[in-house]
């Protein structure tokens, strides 16, 4: 196991290498100027480029890059964002919110997703499961900021029981409201993959030798429904993970939040194409996901014996 | 089943009812249409972070109610006989760490602006301030202890300029002329100058409470070290980034915020309610949207929109009534001059430069005959008939500019036969970069005035400009503009003014440009909340007078 | 697990022996028995059948064949095009006479709000039906919204087949295969997922004409990874079943294991994943439209409606109601419809 962990590891490494690579290429050849400016003149961008090394040949300033980064932990400054601030710094105080909102919507959304799939497949035909497949559904048809909108107005305004914007200061309260509303996309997903694969797994034939054993409850639903329906839920939850940890771009723009996915549309999205919080984000972002897809494969050997043999053996 | 249920409204119940923190109730809750870029003078390049510089730091001038030019740091000045060495005097103020302000304090910034070169670098150079060897600093690469200024004493600073600069006083309330205390800047690691409220030093109203880069929140507090902060009401400013227009009347409906700015059907929405109408308040906001012909022959069918009836035609065919009255809504102005109104006003008269919008109704306008009479001329001359032109657009530059796009776009086709123009929208940044690769046909596009003279927007229609995404051309224009700022008119204030307004009307003429309309703000403002002071150019909104009763 | 097969001679020494085909035959000659019953039903007549037994998933289909024929048909049914913006003559309040646009006005049905008020609209459109009525720029939301959706529709279907054909396969293959194929194919997924598809996006606008094939290369380019870890999963779930081995006892290929065998003991899960890719793939196709390398205005889809209902959704909520409700009856339909398929193409008993 440790062996194959560190494998694990060691590939993950390299594709990170692979992505951050590839990502210094693909950013430098976008459109748009690092230095948008409608008042400096031609010779003066031209100075600022000669500054920033802009001008040098690609793979000097990827080993300029990469050197300040892995010696010095540098991300740069930004070309046209928050100018003056180290990136490492502004960045820090984003993945501090981000990550706080983010983690508590992946607890809620998978908690409750899960307990509303496991409801709505022991009483699949009944109103529950109706009630799970409207619910789902909405989830994910409406957009989380919409209900952003709706929680802010009916629970900010009327009743002002909590903050109407994000306030660092009062950090539980004014979470609630961006918790509960990043966290139905995750919950609709979860609720229905649960629902679907439980049922799938309710049908079989183990299920059915179980219960003629007289097994019977919780304990046939933990030990042997659950456990075999896990997988594609944990597959499926890995990248909401992700996408929730580094935060819903308009929820966090419309809440006022700090965060990631405020940052990375501003960085491609704002007045310029500011290189670095691009380069800088993505190699945070691709760090998350290996990593989290890394323990999903472990974890899958945890949930299912079978796989972590068949991993090993690897023989066909 | 039940216990894990029971479980989950426990602790959404728990995250709910946990107790508030009561909020600064005397702090005045201000909306802010983007984020904070920098509070750095170099670096600073947009409203909001000018507004928060000029917050927390005193220039030697300030702008009173109406925007003129009046003492703040600097008690008085002397100007020389021929108007080009200004001797500032200035008042005893010290800076939010207890040390005085001094002559010494601009002589730094000012050369570390020149050094760094930044965006608003050229505030110094000939086009606009004059000041002395800005030039041979900033494009020749001259030393920068060479600039034209100089701390004759600790209370005295001396300008010299290259010519008589009319409104330099004026210019001197632009936070790109404020100081920067030298021992404290160089105490600071490299790069984190202005980067939260420990690395910023205020001279000015209010201090910096709360702010790191990025944020979406921040606040100022009333600085008790201001050489006038008796005459300071507010306790502090809270300033929040609202991202959308219908967010920010919500925020204000419920009084999250006090002073919010509200577009397009928001502003419908106001209007017809009595109370909120009460307490609208339309400010001008200085931007005039344009749109910008490429006349080069690589772009629109061959250098099609090199033709001048054909730029015509186009622009009498917008009906920039009906723009601003049923779509833009907040109060814009429809414009049909190349100077914006309402901004610039004459020294010697008071006038308005551009009071008469009926000036260039024989060019621009809304006369759909006309405008045919312009396509059939240009048809003849360039031998087509049909043309197709993409006009480009920001789809990040506000809520209305897509609609502006497509209601220019079914006004054009529905007056000219024969034209067709596809929209295409992208980011600010790419827009920019097409236009200044001249790489577009026509674009949608705006200029805000740096400073309160005709030239911050006639000087960009000079030959080789950086600004002339047209690279339109004219020697009598380029003469004109040269004797206004270096040459003949500058020491003849009126005879500059007239020189002005004739190279206005060469660019009206031929319609480099079709003006389409001069933004405005709605903004709404809390009831009892009084004193704040807005402005289309240099500071949008000054608080040194606010105050909540 | 296949094991090496032995050309050892058959004298051989009897401890090294491996047994041949030769070493075995038929006891008897008679044919194996054939259920000729059950093979005379042809496989999707039986699907067919099973399907419109099920109500809700003929439900299903009645809503997205509704959907299909008004996103078809819905546009031409108001007599406005999706760009007109409708106007009439006013008089302003200066005494010009004027065309005034359709702006921001609420659904109205004039004949029937006269039969349940006894008067009509008090402004100059009181004779024009608007059933979604208009957005801020005066056009007939009732035809945009069903431009929208024909829009919507293409690129939701344009998702399923992507998802479908790219996605699972990739993930079939990978998990089937296991080890260093796996490996491989799974670290390319993760370079894949992670540069930023805005990124990608951008760079590739350089080099192709923005607008609907952009998009749809858009999203091919990462909308498939989702699906192709679902079915990853399944079969790392599937393939140590007992009748996957039993198939490959048989001496079934790896291709028929993989797509005849397993392929339909998946189809559950994939159609939920399709399911909820494609509400993905329509705010996707919004987030590129603003981001100017998607559709071009006046062209609407479902995702830009929204976005611009969104910007008023408190002065003026009708305006995103009607996008979101299509967009919801959309998922809803397309749900029926893959609940029906999964359990028509993958009967159980019991449902028989």
């Amino acid at each position: 196991m440790l062996k194959y962990i560190l494998k694990r590891v060691g590939l993950a490494l390299l594709t990170l290498f692979v992505i951050v690579l590839l990502l210094f290429i693909l950013v430098r050849i976008m459109p748009g100027n690092p230095f948008p400016s409608e008042r400096m003149n031609d010779q003066q961008i031209a100075m600022k480029r000669a500054e920033m090394g802009l001008d040098d040949p690609m793979f000097v300033q990827f080993g300029r890059y990469l050197y300040k980064l892995l010696i010095h932990g540098d991300f740069g400054n930004g070309t046209s964002l928050y100018y003056g601030a180290p990136i490492g710094s502004v960045m820090t105080t984003c993945i501090k919110n981000s990550f706080r909102i983010g983690g508590m919507a992946v607890l809620l959304g998978s908690f409750v997703g899960l307990l509303l799939g496991i409801c709505a497949a022991l009483n699949r035909g009944k109103f529950l499961d109706g009630f799970c497949t409207v619910f789902s559904i909405l989830g994910v048809c409406v957009p989380s900021y919409v209900f952003l909108i709706f929680l802010q107005y009916n629970l900010a305004s009327q009743t002002k029981l909590l903050p109407y914007f994000f306030d660092e200061a009062r950090f539980m309260q004014s979470s609630v409201i961006p918790v509960i509303s990043m966290s139905l996309f995750t919950m609709s997903t979860i609720a229905r993959f649960t629902r679907n694969e439980m049922v799938d797994v309710i049908d079989s034939d183990y299920v059915h030798l179980a219960e003629a054993k007289g097994m019977y409850g919780s304990r046939l639903i933990t030990k042997h429904v659950l456990r075999n329906a896990l997988i594609p839920i944990v597959t499926v939850l890995a990248p909401l993970i992700v996408d929730l940890l580094t935060g819903a771009l308009v929820v966090e723009k419309i809440y006022g939040i700090n965060g990631i996915g405020k940052l990375m549309v501003d960085s491609i999205a704002g007045e310029g194409v500011d290189y670095n919080y691009v380069l800088a984000l993505g190699i945070l972002y691709s760090s998350l996901y290996i990593g989290i897809m890394m323990v999903v494969d472990i974890l899958y050997g945890v949930l299912d014996p079978r796989i972590r043999v068949s991993a090993k053996g690897g023989d066909r | 089943m039940r216990k894990l249920l029971a479980m989950v409204v426990a602790l959404v119940m728990l995250c709910s009812v946990t107790s508030f923190a009561a909020g600064e109730e005397t702090y005045l809750g201000v909306m802010l249409l983007t984020n904070v870029m920098s509070l750095d003078t170099h670096l600073a390049t947009d409203g909001e972070s000018f507004e928060v510089i000029a917050d927390c730091i005193d220039g030697l001038t300030q702008m009173d109610a109406e925007g003129a030019a009046i003492p703040a740091l600097a008690e008085s000045w002397d100007i020389s006989e021929d108007g080009t060495v200004y001797t500032f005097h200035l008042r005893d103020a010290v800076w939010s760490n207890g040390t005085p302000v001094t002559a010494a304090d601009f002589v730094f910034a000012w050369r570390r602006i020149v050094t760094l070169n930044g965006e608003y670098a050229y505030m110094f150079d000939t086009s606009v301030g004059c000041v002395k060897n800005a030039d041979s600093i900033l494009y020749d690469g001259a030393d920068p202890a060479t600039l034209g200024v100089t701390a004759i004493d600790d209370k005295t600073l001396q300008v010299e300029l290259e010519v008589p600069v009319s409104f330099f006083p004026s210019l001197m309330y632009f936070p790109t002329f404020y100081p920067i205390n030298e021992a404290f800047y160089t105490s600071l690691e490299e790069g984190s100058y202005g980067t939260s409220p420990e690395t910023f030093l205020s001279n000015g109203a209010f201090v910096l409470e709360e702010y790191n880069p990025g944020t979406a929140s921040l606040k100022v507090k009333k600085n008790d070290l201001y050489y006038a902060a008796d005459s300071i009401k507010l306790a502090g400013i809270r300033y929040q980034v609202v991202g959308s227009s219908d967010n920010a009347l919500t925020a204000y409906k419920t009084g999250a915020l006090d002073v919010v700015s509200v577009s397009g059907s928001q502003v419908a929405a106001v209007k017809k309610d009595a109370e909120l109408s009460a307490s609208l308040k339309v400010t001008g906001a200085g931007y005039l949207w344009y749109l910008s012909f490429s006349q080069t022959e690589k772009n629109a069918q061959g250098g099609m929109l090199a033709n001048a009836n054909l730029r015509l035609a186009i622009s009498n065919a917008i009906d920039r009534e009906a723009l601003v009255e049923d779509y833009v809504l907040d109060g814009s102005l429809d414009t049909y001059t190349a100077v914006p109104p309402q901004f610039a006003a004459s020294a010697t008269t008071g006038e308005d430069f551009s009071a008469d919008q009926d000036r260039f109704a024989d060019y621009c306008g809304y006369d759909p005959d006309k405008a045919l009479e312009y396509f059939e001329a240009a048809c003849e001359e360039l031998g087509v008939t049909t043309f197709t032109f993409t006009m480009i657009y920001g789809s990040n530059e506000g809520d209305e500019v897509a609609k502006v796009a497509q209601v220019i776009k079914a006004q054009i086709e529905e007056v000219l036969p024969g034209v067709t123009i596809n929209l295409q929208s992208m980011l600010k940044a790419e827009r920019l970069d097409k236009m200044q690769n001249d790489n577009y046909d026509i674009a949608l596009t705006r200029w805000g005035p740096d400073y309160a003279d005709p030239m911050t927007y006639l000087g960009m229609w000079i030959t080789n400009n950086a600004n002339n995404y047209g690279f339109w051309s004219n020697a009598e224009y380029d003469q004109l503009i040269r004797d206004c700022t270096t040459g003949a008119y500058i020491t003849d204030y009126d005879a500059r003014w007239e020189a002005l307004l004739a190279a206005e009307t060469l660019v009206m003429q031929e319609a480099v440009i079709a003006p389409l309309y001069t933004k405005a703000s709605a903004n709404l403002i809390a009831a009892g909340v009084t004193g704040i002071e807005f402005h289309p150019v240099a500071l949008n909104r000054v608080y040194k007078n606010a105050e909540i009763k | 697990m296949k094991k090496k097969m032995s050309k050892t001679p058959v004298n051989a020494p009897a401890e090294n022996y491996q047994p041949v085909k030769e070493d075995f035959r038929f006891l008897s000659q008679q044919d194996i028995t054939v259920d000729r019953n059950f093979a005379s039903q042809s496989y999707w007549r039986g699907v067919a059948v099973h399907y419109f037994h099920n109500r809700r998933a003929v439900i299903g289909l009645i809503i997205v064949s509704l959907l299909i024929i008004f996103a078809v048909f819905g546009p031409m049914m108001s007599g406005y095009s999706y760009d007109e913006i409708v106007k009439v003559e006013t008089v302003s309040s200066k005494g010009k006479v004027r065309m005034k646009p359709a702006t921001m006005i609420a659904p109205r049905i004039p004949a029937l709000h006269e039969l349940l008020t006894g008067e009509e609209y008090d402004d100059a459109f009181k004779d024009e039906v608007f059933l979604f009525g208009t957005d801020d720029v005066g056009r007939d939301l009732w035809t945009r919204t069903w431009y929208g959706a024909r829009v919507s529709l293409l690129i939701a279907f344009i998702t399923i087949f992507i998802d479908m054909i790219i996605g699972m396969s990739y993930g079939l293959i990978s998990g089937y295969f296991g080890g260093m194929v796996d490996n491989v194919m799974q670290r390319f997924v993760e370079v894949a997922n992670s540069i930023p598809r805005l990124v990608i996006v951008s760079v590739l606008a350089i080099f192709m004409a923005k607008g609907m094939g952009l998009v749809v290369v858009a999203l091919l380019l990462t909308e498939w990874i989702g699906m192709s870890k679902i079915a990853r999963a399944e079969m790392l779930k599937i393939k140590e079943q007992e009748y996957v081995l039993a198939s490959r006892t048989l001496g079934a290929g790896n291709g028929h294991i993989i797509f005849k065998e397993i392929l339909p003991n998946t189809i559950g899960p994939i159609i939920t994943q399709v399911m909820f890719s494609i509400p993905t793939a329509i705010f996707t196709e919004a987030f590129l439209s603003f981001v100017g390398v998607g559709i071009m205005l006046p062209q609407c889809s479902v995702g830009t409606l929204i976005e611009d209902g969104f910007n008023n959704i408190t002065t003026l909520p009708y305006q995103i109601l009607p996008p979101i409700i299509v967009l919801a009856l959309l998922m809803l339909g397309f749900n029926f419809v893959g609940d029906g398929l999964r359990e028509a193409l993958a009967p159980k008993l019991e449902d028989m």
